[in-house]
């Protein structure tokens, strides 16, 4: 078939008519190969103007579309929907921004004129050379893997769950909870957390649609959002492996503590009563706060901050929580003294100054401190500190609770590598987009809730769970296909040399390489089209559908 | 929970960036969404901001690919200049009255050419701009406002003041302008709904000590926001009144926290960020940054200090300022972390205020008939542990609306809320 190109020049009212010579950029263009048409329109993007377009499509028999009129974010999406109800497919067309790039910028009609010429000759050169591209749609699973059986695992399970979407829950342990099982309370509310714990665990063992794998470990995932297939390994049988296939993937490994040994000065391990935040919880909630000799302790100082200079970051909730240990301290022992060893308190959000505050007084005491050192003075600790002041100066105690930064839990590494899902800073799971995308990954279809994104709150963990959930729902549903981007890149078999180069540049893990062939293997579904690989290759074999070498340098020619 | 033929239609009420993000995804599910929003324009606050912590990402950018993304959603049905006057039912069944006041410019016709602003013989503060530019009774805020239609402001067109005055209808080449336009009561019947309403900032003058709105010079955060913009009043160039540039400034954090009894959250960021702002634009400035505690939680923000740090951020720990005018500058006095008495002379001073609940927040939550806490933010229902439950079942609070947080936060809670909705019916 003939090639017949149609291109109109929108006029949009006096924006483009009165800034530029469209005559002129009629004549210019009018002669070129394979141009079938040429108009001017008043208003393109007008409800008649696409009935017009609609109606030249047909009538010219149309094979190609050139609409030189304003940016394409305004109206690209409008002239390709034209193209598509007029039978002609949306990727044979172009658009020429001959409105903000040209009538907008200049008040000189000669040079607007030009320019809007040769932004009108190189879309048509490009699109001589575009090729119609077709949307897929893909089944799709609707499970979903859960890793780490921890709050915010569970959440995501109990709120996932139904009769046309199975979750298979992972937990490396033996049981469910994660850390809040070791809490008697949770700040601010101070609401008591082990009731509500067994509740949800009960909740999920109950749930028909929810398999629990303990004991286990995830091996193998391999696929692409909406269909992976996973390999999950019982820690105790070496031989048992359980296969299933999965949509999409939930990352919940939560957090673990900082060892404090790391940092000798706060003497963990080596004098007796000092201890960690966890262990003072699980004391707590043994029901007896006692030192090693078996007596009560009169005083008790919490030492905030350790390990966050070396980490590199503020773990968020340790002001908090360990303002919530005086209280259980004083609700124990009203008489006993503590003192809170701090930098910067750091209590955001509307309900924590109240919760700080509520402490105030009564032989408690707040201690901005540099420098903390622990040593031994008799049967009690002595802690040697700088004060705001800058004066040296030392304090006396029974017990030490150290509250340590919080840090990726242990295997984060190896489940990044397995996944494909970068670590980020602290080496907390990367979110795809700090701020508009927090709980999904540079993978589509992994998803990243609680601490395993980076420290966090019961609280904030329950709503990223809630977010995760919420993302899942909205774009793996049960019984409706996937649509991937259809801008992808391709390899050629011909030209590729087998460098590998690509294979790394990738981050969405979209590339692999075909031992037999010995060349790189683009996975349609999982490439966005970013476009990394086809600037990183070396011998020109990859290149970007729609973004082609050619139809590039053809548009360049003209342009420039 | 909701009955078998309850609705599933949902109204989201903000078109910030939470209510943005719960409307996309409500959409992708192929759920109808009907976005209130009581401005001509989406956004919210955040499309202010020049660039955003940690990464310094420009704020637009990130924004408008999805406010543009809103506008052509054909599941999504954006009421602009329209506020919710009256719901009935539960969760499944609300009715919603809604007002919706005329823009006057015909959404389909108007291209935003912005001819029809200049013969507008109309001139006043633009609001938007923090009042630090003016605008014409027909305008858009800023340059890039979406949608990109003007609206007309009744209160100070002449037409709508008894006088017969045409200027932007005959400037109008696409018969955009409408004076017949009227104000519509809309009724509609949706399941659930998403309150994503904001917030504002506290009201500095309250507290004379920083001599706000009385010494030139003193800037809230969100004016300064404004200087700062490359769409803004002085397309970004840092300026005092007098047209100079500033050789100091000084930042001070907390303003109004003892005031209001809590941390709000995003101010350490946002004033750390500020010394990249100064910096950037003026490399010689000498900044002095005025804290009480420094809030920077979590695994990205300390990294971040830390760089502003290099830049040249000098933070001083520091109690009872006070600001006053000394000659041509401005004066700053302060205790230190010793308690020992200080000043310094600056030529510009930038104030972070607390985040306070949205003007209207206790008249949306009588008519959603939900609770606020006792600063007048939104209130979580009880005995919930997820934050997004209001007090009145199908009914969700995000972002600011439920207190102060950031825009990865509020972002979270929408896409929580979206969850909560899809998997009860």
């Amino acid at each position: 078939m003939d090639m017949k190109i149609g291109v109109y020049i929108c006029e949009c009212g006096p924006n483009i008519a009165e800034k530029i010579d469209i005559d002129k950029v009629i004549d210019a263009v009018s002669s070129l190969n394979n141009v079938a048409v040429v108009e001017r329109y008043k208003l393109l993007c007008s409800g008649d103007g696409k009935k017009f377009l609609g109606e030249q499509i047909k009538k010219h028999g149309l094979t190609h579309l050139v609409i030189a009129a304003c940016s394409p974010r305004e109206h690209q999406q409008t002239f390709m929907e034209v193209c598509e109800n007029a039978g002609l497919n949306p990727y044979l067309f172009q658009l020429a921004n001959i409105r903000e790039q040209c009538a907008w910028i200049t008040d000189n009609k000669e040079e607007a004129t030009k320019k809007a010429i040769r932004l009108t000759k190189a879309a048509i050169e490009r699109v001589r050379y575009h090729t119609a591209l077709v949307k897929k749609q893909i089944e799709s699973n609707p499970d979903v893997l859960v890793i780490g059986g921890g709050i915010a695992g569970i959440e995501v399970s109990l709120q996932l769950a139904s009769p046309d979407r199975k979750i298979y829950l992972v937990e490396k342990t033996s049981s469910l909870g994660g850390l809040i099982k070791n809490f008697e309370k949770t700040f601010p509310d101070m609401q008591p957390c082990q009731e509500f714990i067994k509740q949800k665990i009960n909740d999920v063992n109950k749930n028909a649609n929810i398999q629990v794998l303990t004991d286990s470990e995830v091996k193998e995932i391999i696929g692409f959002f909406g269909s992976f297939e996973v390999k999950v390994k019982k820690k105790a049988e070496d031989t048992d492996e359980v296969n299933f296939d999965v949509g999409a993937v939930v990352l919940a490994t939560g957090s673990t503590l900082f060892d404090p040994k790391e940092l000798s000065e706060y003497g963990y391990q080596k004098f007796e009563n000092v201890i960690t935040s966890l262990e003072f919880e699980k004391m707590n909630l043994s029901g007896k706060i006692t030192l090693k000799n078996g007596e009560s302790p009169k005083s008790v100082a919490i030492i905030h901050c350790v390990g966050r200079d070396k980490k590199g970051y503020c773990s968020e909730i340790c002001c908090m929580y360990s303002i919530k240990f005086v209280k259980y301290l004083k609700d124990k022992k009203p008489d006993i003294k503590v003192s809170n060893f701090y930098s910067d308190l750091c209590i955001p959000g509307k309900s924590y100054q109240q919760f700080y505050e509520q402490t105030h007084g009564n032989n408690v005491d707040f201690i901005r401190a540099e420098n903390v050192e622990i040593t031994k003075k008799g049967n009690q600790l002595n802690i040697l500190f700088k004060d705001e002041k800058g004066i040296k100066n030392n304090l006396l105690f029974d017990m030490v609770v150290l509250s340590p930064a919080l840090e990726p839990a242990c295997n984060t590494s190896q489940l990044s590598e397995l996944i494909r899902v970068s670590q980020g800073d602290g080496g907390f799971f990367a979110e795809e987009h700090e701020k508009i995308g927090p709980v999904s990954t540079s993978t589509e279809g992994v998803y990243i809730a609680g601490c395993s994104q980076g420290p966090k709150s019961i609280l904030d963990t329950i709503t990223q769970a809630g977010a995760v959930s919420g993302k899942i729902l909205s774009s793996l549903i049960p019984g409706k296909k996937i649509e991937p981007e259809v801008k992808v890149s391709h390899i050629s078999e011909s030209f590729c040399i087998g460098c590998k180069t690509c294979l790394n540049i990738c981050s969405y893990g979209a590339i692999t390489f075909d031992e037999t062939k010995k060349i790189s293997v683009v996975n349609e579904i999982i490439c966005r089209g970013c476009g990394n690989c086809v600037a990183a290759c070396p011998s020109g074999a990859a290149s970007l559908k729609h973004f082609t070498f050619n139809q590039i340098y053809q548009e360049l020619k003209e342009a420039v | 929970m909701k009955d078998k033929d309850s609705n599933s239609d949902v109204l989201v009420i903000g078109a910030g960036i939470a209510g943005i993000e719960a409307s996309l995804m409500l959409s992708k599910s192929d759920r109808k969404v009907n976005l209130v929003e009581k401005m001509s324009y989406t956004g919210g606050t955040a499309i202010k901001f020049e660039e955003v912590f940690s990464n310094m990402e420009c704020s637009t950018c990130m924004l408008s690919p999805l406010q543009q993304q809103l506008l052509q959603d054909k599941n999504i049905k954006l009421l602009t200049l329209a506020e919710v006057k009256d719901v009935k039912g539960e969760f499944g069944n609300f009715t919603v009255k809604i007002h919706k006041k005329a823009r006057y410019v015909d959404m389909i016709n108007c291209i935003g050419c912005n001819a029809c602003f200049e013969p507008c013989p109309v001139s006043l503060k633009n609001e938007f701009e923090e009042g630090l530019s003016e605008r014409k009774a027909i305008y858009v805020p800023c340059a890039g406002a979406l949608p990109n239609v003007p609206m007309i402001d009744t209160e100070h067109c002449l037409r709508f003041n008894g006088k017969d005055c045409k200027a932007c209808q005959e400037a109008c080449m696409f018969e955009a302008i409408d004076f017949n336009q009227k104000d519509e009561q809309i009724e509609i019947k949706v399941g659930s709904i998403i309150l994503a309403t904001g917030f504002d900032i506290f009201d500095i003058k309250k507290i004379p000590q920083y001599g706000y709105g009385k010494i030139e010079g003193v800037l809230s955060a969100l004016e300064f926001e404004r200087l700062y913009a490359s769409n803004g009043p002085t397309e970004g160039k840092i300026l005092l009144k007098n047209g100079k540039t500033p050789k100091s400034a000084a930042i001070i954090h907390c303003v109004g926290r003892d005031e209001k009894g809590y941390c709000s959250s995003v101010c350490c960021l946002y004033s750390l960020k500020f010394n990249h702002y100064l910096k950037s634009k003026i490399p010689e400035i000498k900044i002095f940054e005025f804290y009480t505690e420094l809030s920077i939680p979590g695994k990205s923000h300390q990294k971040f200090y830390e760089k502003m740090k290099d830049i040249g951020a000098n933070l001083i720990r520091a109690y009872n300022i006070e600001v006053t005018k000394q000659g041509q500058g401005i004066d700053i006095k302060y205790n230190n972390g010793n308690g020992k008495k200080n000043n310094v002379k600056v030529d510009m001073v930038i104030l972070a205020p607390a985040i306070v609940p949205k003007n209207d927040a206790s008249d949306l939550a009588k008519i959603f008939d939900i609770s606020v806490d006792k600063f007048g933010f939104f209130k979580e229902a009880e005995h919930n542990v997820s934050s997004v439950f209001s007090s009145k079942p199908g009914v969700f609070i995000v972002g600011c609306s439920q207190g102060p947080k950031n825009i990865q936060d509020s972002v979270s809670q929408a896409s929580a809320a979206v969850g909560k909705i899809l998997s009860s019916s």
